[in-house]
């Protein structure tokens, strides 16, 4: 144990943040046009992506063709915690560059790799993660939707739902089912699906907090025609590639958990001796305790993140990862709602601005996003159950 | 930043859990319950294996290692649930003597030809502010008079390294056993081998000369000894949960085995959370001592108190799982049971670490 990176990662540390200091994007510009869908991509988005490609610091551990720099994990993880201590936003597209590219560059033909992948990869387009159905939530492998071979086409047929980003998306990662008489999980393929093929109806779905910009979407596939050469990696094989691909997300993703929980309770701590100065000694004391509480919820959720990255950098794999997506995300979640509560009826004004602020309403009605979306609280803790503590299935 | 213990960190663990295996079985801690044996057999192993040196410095005698490697050594004690004073000597005794720089005493200690206990705490109090006991005098001749309570170790110990007020502070002074009154009631743990004691203007001679540094001291050893004995209870806390779970897997009813029924199985990983969020900051504390870290004082606190969240869950849970078996004496248990809700009091409880935290973060008074 060490609490100190070695010189050589604080060497790279400098190097990026010399980078940033050059090349970040004018707080101005971001808060102009903010991010607010998962695929919309503003104009200062698109550049930063496109000098982050050539600089190599767009996906520091990927080779300088592909956006990197071949950077080790360790490297990795710094520069994604000090992107976000500036505060810069990396990508407006978190599906496209945390697993559809990532995914191409792994299963895709080299076609596939130069005009899907490589164009994300440079800020030019966007695309979404077409998984979930009307039928198919937590049990994923339970979709519907078909692709029926038709020489050298697939016809699709099916709807999809929750699809984020689709109304700005360039094209879908598309899981359909192409063997109907397979078990569940084997009759699963993806494809590419350029979003304005004919027969694909976007239906924005407008959200629990500001209905009036939806990132959610149905999504409508009627006698969608795509050819066969958009099949991603072989037939049949989408169930195991999804795998593969989320688990190249959740070797980080816990690193935005832990971060985001910082940022809040490092905002509320700022806050809450003029939140508490109004209160009653019995109310201060009580919410002193709730935030303490939380304040360990904060050092515990990086502590457990850290410790979990350097088993995962050891050995590949760490039962901490499981833990940390129900973790992170209802720590959040509790946070939030502490804080609103202090805030009282200053916690009910509502709007865009007010989505990431600590105290409002809105802020924790978000966090449900990340408690229900990629596998719900409780998925995780059937997996946390079944797959690191041995209990049976069933 | 590297959070993963090392690799010799993980040998040193599996050695003292091997060990601990053979020398402190259950049947061990049930012959202490049972008034059918005691812990000095055990002790002696452990002063064999120069366990009570663990952390003192090489050129004081010591083994040399880091305060992660003693939290290491209490988190293995607690998951044996071992009688006897080697959790106070380690945590609490001997890093005063050392820190104090009292050779004569530190070499007795480590040799375990004396045992010695810290008494601090006063009416369940482990902060500088509840010290009443005070002492008198100059050079080489004092004398303490006052009350100390659930003195760790105190059942046994040879020597009282007394923590006492004077006119210039608090000071540290060596009290014999002889010329103390010591109670020793019977316990829920008796492996803990808590004292009462009282002084009545007791003889003692100065360890640590009172004033401002004495005071920075005590508050270093205290915090020490709050870190060790969190991981103490986690470590009684991870082999609750490791038995339960075991059980769960065997344990049939309605002709399946109880851990696959999902109300358990979601109890089970909330367990696991609790037991490695708890770890997780209970090592981060330790590396934050033993590296002088600038959140070092947070750190402590939030690893006791997150000790505390941790055995009130698998305290709970682990023996309502078990259903009647767990309520039996025969069962092993509740050795652990009981581990883990002693250490929780001891050192300060949840609650005082708690608003403590609160203090530190700037929300009103830690009183
Ligand atoms: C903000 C957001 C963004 C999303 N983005 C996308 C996207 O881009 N692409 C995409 O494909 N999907 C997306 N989703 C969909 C998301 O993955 C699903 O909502 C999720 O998998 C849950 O499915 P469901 O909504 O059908 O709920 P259900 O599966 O119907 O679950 C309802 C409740 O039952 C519980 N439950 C279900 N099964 C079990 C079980 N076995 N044991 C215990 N409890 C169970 C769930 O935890 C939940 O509480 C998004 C969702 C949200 C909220």
């Amino acid at each position: 144990m060490k609490l100190r990176f070695d010189d050589s990662v604080e060497a790279f540390r400098a190097e990026f943040l010399e980078w940033l200091a050059v090349n970040r994007p004018p707080a101005e510009a971001i808060e102009a046009d903010p991010p607010r869908s998962s695929a919309y991509i503003p104009e200062w988005a698109a550049s930063f992506t496109r000098r982050m490609f050539d600089d190599g610091w767009l996906v520091p551990g990927w080779p300088p063709e592909r956006g990197g720099r071949n950077a080790g994990p360790i490297e990795t993880l710094v520069y994604l915690e000090e992107l976000n201590k500036a505060n810069v936003p990396r990508t407006t597209n978190p599906q496209g560059l945390g697993i559809i590219a990532p995914s191409l560059l792994d299963y895709g033909t080299e076609e596939q790799i130069e005009n899907y992948a490589m164009p994300l990869l440079r800020g030019e387009t966007s695309a979404c993660l077409g998984m979930s159905e009307p039928d198919a939530g937590s049990d994923l492998a339970n979709l519907k939707t078909r692709a029926v071979r038709d020489g050298d086409n697939f016809i699709i047929n099916g709807q999809k739902v929750w699809t984020s980003g689709a109304n700005f998306a360039d094209f879908c990662f598309l899981f359909c089912r192409t063997d109907p008489d397979a078990p569940k999980h084997k009759g699963i393929s993806i494809v590419l699906m350029p979003m304005d093929t004919p027969g694909v109806t976007v239906r924005p779905l407008t959200e629990i907090i500001s209905p009036e910009y939806p990132d959610l979407n149905e999504v409508f596939l009627d006698d969608v025609v795509l050819p066969v050469s958009n099949l991603v990696g072989e037939l049949n094989n989408g169930w195991a590639m999804a795998n593969g691909s989320l688990a190249h997300e959740r070797s980080m993703v816990w690193l935005m958990g832990v971060m985001g929980m910082e940022s809040s309770m490092n905002e509320l701590l700022a806050e809450a001796p003029a939140l508490l100065a109004s209160l009653s000694a019995a109310e201060q004391a009580t919410a002193a305790d709730d935030i303490a509480g939380l304040y360990i919820d904060t050092v515990a959720s990086r502590c457990l993140g850290y410790r979990g990255f350097a088993r995962y950098v050891k050995t590949g794999s760490a039962p901490e990862q499981a833990l940390m997506k129900m973790y992170s995300t209802e720590i959040r979640r509790d946070l939030l709602q502490i804080a609103a509560e202090l805030r009282g009826p200053a916690a009910l004004p509502t709007g865009l601005s007010r989505h990431g602020a600590v105290g409002s309403l809105d802020a924790y009605f978000t966090t449900f996003g990340g408690t229900i979306s990629a596998g719900s609280s409780e998925i995780q803790r059937n997996i946390v159950a079944e797959r690191v503590l041995g209990l049976p299935r069933g | 930043m590297d959070l993963e213990l090392s690799d010799d960190q993980f040998e040193l663990r599996d050695n003292i859990r091997s060990v601990l295996e053979g020398a402190c079985p259950p049947s061990v801690v049930r012959a202490v319950y049972e008034g059918q044996g005691t812990s000095a057999e055990l002790w002696q192993q452990m002063v064999e294996l120069y366990w009570p040196a663990l952390g003192v410095a090489e050129d004081a005698g010591g083994l040399g290692m880091g305060f992660v490697e003693v939290g290491l050594l209490a988190e293995e004690l607690g998951r044996a649930a071992a009688p006897g004073p080697l959790l106070a000597m380690v945590t609490q005794y001997i890093p005063m003597v050392e820190a104090a720089g009292a050779a004569d005493p530190l070499a007795a200690a480590i040799a375990g030809e004396t045992i010695g206990a810290l008494a601090y705490a006063e009416n369940g109090r482990w902060e500088p502010a509840a010290v009443a006991a005070s002492a008198e005098g100059s050079g080489d001749a004092w004398s303490v008079t006052g009350t100390k309570g659930a003195v760790l170790g105190g059942a046994n110990a040879d020597v009282f390294a007394v923590v006492a007020r004077t006119a210039e502070g608090l000071g540290v002074f060596l009290v014999e056993r002889s010329d103390a009154a010591v109670d020793v009631p019977a316990l829920l743990d008796p492996g803990l081998e808590l004292a009462d004691l009282e002084f009545a203007a007791a003889p003692a001679t100065v360890l640590l000369a009172p004033g401002p540094d004495a005071e920075a001291v005590i508050d270093a050893v205290a915090s020490q000894a709050s870190v060790a004995m969190a991981l103490h209870v986690i470590g009684a806390c991870r082999r609750i949960f490791e038995v339960t779970l075991d059980y769960a897997k065997v344990r049939e009813q309605y002709d399946r085995v109880i851990g696959s029924f999902q109300a358990l199985k979601h109890r089970f990983a909330e367990m696991y959370l609790a037991v490695e969020r708890a770890n997780a900051v209970g090592y981060y504390a330790a590396l934050a001592i033993a590296e002088d870290a600038p959140d070092r004082a947070e750190a402590v606190h939030v690893a006791k108190a997150a000790a505390g969240d941790c055995q009130r869950l698998l305290a709970q849970d682990g023996l309502q799982l078990h259903g009647g078996i767990g309520y039996t004496w025969e069962n092993d248990l509740h050795f652990l049971l009981k581990r883990a809700k002693s250490g929780d009091v001891l050192c300060g409880g949840r609650g005082f670490h708690r608003a403590r935290l609160a203090a530190l973060l700037g929300l009103g008074e830690a009183a």
